[in-house]
This record gives C-alpha cells, structure tokens and sequence, in this order.
C-alpha cells in the first residue's frame, strides 16, 4: 500500500514536472516536424507554383530553418488575421509570414528580430491624377486587411479626416478593385506591387511614389513564453545573413539589388 | 494545448467602438429585411401572376438567392457589377446582397404560408367583385404574413449573422469589420472575439423576443 502510493506519488511529480522540462523547441526537434504558418498569397513571400506547390521567400525561409533544426518543415496556409490563432491553438509552431513587429502585437507573440524589412510603395489606377503619396488625401484606398501598410493607410485616412479606407480580405482583392476602379490607390510593399504591375493580371495601375514609412521590419513569431526557440530563431536569422543566403534568397525571389539592412544604427536590439 | 493568458481589460476598452459597430450591423439588417420583404412579395405576385415573364423572373431569383452561397452573392454585387463599370461601395454591396438572399427565402416562405390559405378565400373575395390584386391585398396577404411571421424572425436573425460576410467586400464599420480590425492592431484574438459573440448573440435574442412580443400584439383573434 506504502509503496503504491509512493509510486502514485512519483507519477503525479513526474507528470506536472515533465512540461516545465521539454519546451517548444524540444518538442520540435522531437516530432521532426517544423509546422510554419505561411501567407501564400503575398507574392513573392508566399504563392503556389503552377501545381500548386507553396513558393516563395517565405517558404524557402522555413524550409531553412527545419533544415537547420534537422527536420523536415511543414507549410500550413494561412491568412493574415489567422496567425495568431494558429499560433495559440498550436496548429503551428512558428509564423513565417512577413509580421510586422509592433509593441501592441509584442505584447501577445514572440517576436524574433527582424528578418526582413519591406518598401512600401504607392499604386494607383490609371487615369487618377496623383503625384506624390499626398494625394491620396480624399481618395478611396484601400489594402490588405490586418497588414502594417493597412494600419497605416488607415491612420493617414483618419488623419486627413476625407475620403474613405476599404480593407480587403487578400493582396488579390485589393488589385482587382483597384483595376476594377474601386479603389483609387492602394499602398503595398514595392516587392508586392512590381510584381503585380509586371505581371499583367492587373489592367491599368501603375506605381506612383514610395510610402513615407519607416521600413515595415518583420519578423518570425512564435508563443511568447518560448524564449529557447526565440533565441534559436534569431541565431538563425544572423547566420542567414551572415552565410549570404539572405542576398541569395532575395535574388531568388526578388530580384537584383541589395536586400534591405536588418540593423537599425545606433540602438542595440 | 492552448496557450494563452486572456487579458479582458484592454479588450473591453475597446467595446465602445464595438457597439457602435453593433448598430451598423443592426442597421443592415433591419434595411435588408425591409428591402427583402417588398421585394419578395413582388415575386409572390409575379409568382401568382400566370405571365411567363414574371413568373420566370421569380423562379430564377428564389433558384439563385437559395442554391448559392450568401458570400458568393456578396461578392458578386460588388466585384461582378464592377466588371460592367457599377462600383458600389461595401456598405451598399453587402446591403444588397443581404437584402438579395433575404428576397429570395422569403419568397419561399410566403409559397409555404399562401398554400396554408384555401383557394375558397380568394374565390369568395372575388365573388364579392374585388379585384385580384384586392384579393390579394385585403385577404391574402394579411394572413401570409402572419403565417409567416416566425420565418421571417429566422431570416432576420441571419440577415444579422450574415453581416459578418462584409469582411469580404472590405466593409470594416460593421460589428465584424471593426472587430477584425482591431484584432490586426492589438493581436488580442480570442477576447475581442468572444466580446463580439456576445454582443450578435444578445442583438439576435433582443430581435427574437421583440418579434414574438409583436406577434402577441399583432396577430391576437
């Protein structure tokens, strides 16, 4: 009877000890398999080849990062408003999906450092005068509902007190009103909008001028409390940039050019 | 495993702009109803009517309203009439669309109510040489609504519901919009949607008992 109840004891230590022991990043690694949460209509941080394979910067970064872990890396789609969900009901480990690293939002995720740091850029309808980003004043805009270009635009719209703010649901909704004429400009990063105007599935927008922002930083997320995968996670964002497979990446996926500096001068992060 | 700590505080410091959201959502469906009930006694007529024209016109409203997803028709009002240079903005194209889905139930509904009413009524009406659109009007249609009345609570609580939808015509006044939108901001997902839960969910059981506290007044014998 004794020694049962030790045993019963023991079990019940052993199972409250035992999550305080093997964190996320232990639990990663054990399963072998990294779950990222990734945008795949943000093109070219994520999209679908024409098998509908995931591609993209962002698909390539995960897969890295599960290579480096030494497992294998699973792509799970997912919205922009539905990251964090994911992200809390641990359907994914990570998000790899262009984050915007606010104070508001550092109160609820983990953020890593940066990985990447976005232009934004202003586009227009055709036949809309505008000259510069101020002109959007008094014009309906629109952009990608629960981005950092969205909670900008919307800011400046309240800002100016005229014209009006429409969030559309993805990247593609928000060129098809505006080629459609619903929208008179739109502000999305540079990378988003030369593809868009390059590829021709828009008619008549064109690219008027840079967004006055300071570059929009994202980085990867995680659970907040998981600082042994946020450490790991930004050891592996210096060793991308420090091997070059940044500046290849960007190539890749980019374009020429120098991809954007991930260090913010004068200030330790 | 679900990790999170609920911090209820800074949510409800945004339930002021929440509620106001509330009444945009009221506000849309309450117009669409009315909308959708003109219209759907319309297509009763047109139905009625024997012309194959109107009848037509009818069949393909309730096939469509009914057979397609509400989303899809939402959509189709804002990004389809935008192809033919109509540009609507989100709050007409969701008004619309609601309003269009509404239309097309309850033109059914009004089919179940009229075969709940014998044809000897209309033929007495006319025997006592009123018109049929008199029939109609002083006879029939009376008690079609009233036969109807419940349904059309139904179809009110998802012309509420159904608000939610104008996420996809980037409509962000309404209970949905505003809080979605504040769920990008603040990353607070799981209060700020349960909040708005709570809050559909007293909109909808106030409309329930008001309709059934106005069908007791309405429709006592």
């Amino acid at each position: 009877m004794k020694s049962a109840l030790f045993t019963a004891g023991i079990l019940a230590a052993t199972a409250v000890a035992m999550p305080a022991q093997a964190d996320k990043l232990d639990d990663i690694i054990a399963s072998g398999t990294l779950r990222c949460a990734v945008v795949l209509d943000f093109p070219p941080m994520g999209s679908r080849d024409e098998s509908n394979n995931p591609i993209g910067f962002d698909v390539d970064y995960c897969n890295d990062l599960a290579a480096a872990l030494g497992v294998s890396a699973e792509i799970v789609e997912t919205t922009f408003p539905e990251r964090i969900p994911s992200l809390m009901s641990g359907r994914v480990d990570v998000a790899v999906a262009s984050t915007s690293d606010t104070l508001e939002r550092a109160k609820t995720v983990g953020f890593s450092i940066p990985y990447y740091a976005f232009e934004n850029a202003v586009v227009a309808r055709e036949g809309i005068e505008m000259a510069s980003w101020e002109d959007m004043k008094g014009k309906t805009v629109g952009a990608t509902a629960g981005t950092y270009e969205a909670i900008w635009l919307e800011g400046k719209v309240k800002e100016w007190g005229e014209g009006q703010f429409r969030p559309y649901q993805n990247q593609a909704d928000v060129f098809l009103a505006l080629s459609q004429g619903q929208l008179d400009a739109t502000v999305a990063t540079v990378e988003v909008s030369e593809a868009n105007v390059k590829s021709g599935n828009f008619g008549g927008i064109k690219i008027v001028d840079k967004a006055p922002m300071v570059p929009d930083y994202v980085a990867l997320i995680t659970l907040r409390e998981e600082y042994g995968l946020i450490n790991y996670m930004n050891l592996f964002i210096n060793q991308q940039v420090r091997t070059g497979r940044y500046a290849e990446l960007y190539k890749k996926w980019v374009g020429e050019g120098e991809p954007a500096d991930l260090t913010i001068p004068g200030v330790y992060r | 495993m679900f990790n999170y700590t609920f911090r209820w505080n800074q949510a409800l410091n945004s339930l002021p702009q929440m509620l106001e959201g509330a009444l945009v959502t009221m506000e849309i469906a309450i117009l669409s109803m009315v909308i959708g009930i003109s219209i759907a006694i319309l297509l009763t007529l047109f139905r009625l009517s024997r012309n194959p024209l109107l009848v037509g016109i009818a069949a393909t409203w309730v096939e469509i309203a009914r057979n397609t997803p509400a989303l899809f028709q939402i959509y189709m009002v804002h990004f389809g009439l935008a192809g033919f240079g109509i540009h609507l903005s989100p709050y007409l194209s969701l008004l619309i669309g609601i309003a269009f889905n509404n239309a097309g139930y309850l033109t059914e509904n009004f089919r179940g109510a009229l075969k709940a009413i014998p044809d000897t009524q209309t033929r007495a009406a006319r025997s006592l040489g009123m018109t049929p659109l008199q029939a109609f009007r002083n006879v029939i249609m009376p008690q079609m609504l009233r036969i109807s009345f419940l349904p059309m609570t139904n179809q009110m609580v998802w012309a509420i519901l159904m608000t939610s939808l104008g996420a996809v015509v980037a409509m962000n006044t309404d209970l949905y919009g505003v809080t979605s939108e504040l769920n990008a901001r603040t990353f607070r997902t799981f209060e700020l949607f349960a909040i708005a839960a709570v809050i559909f969910y007293l909109i909808t059981k106030v409309i329930t008992l008001s309709a059934r506290l106005l069908a007791a007044r309405l429709f006592r014998y």
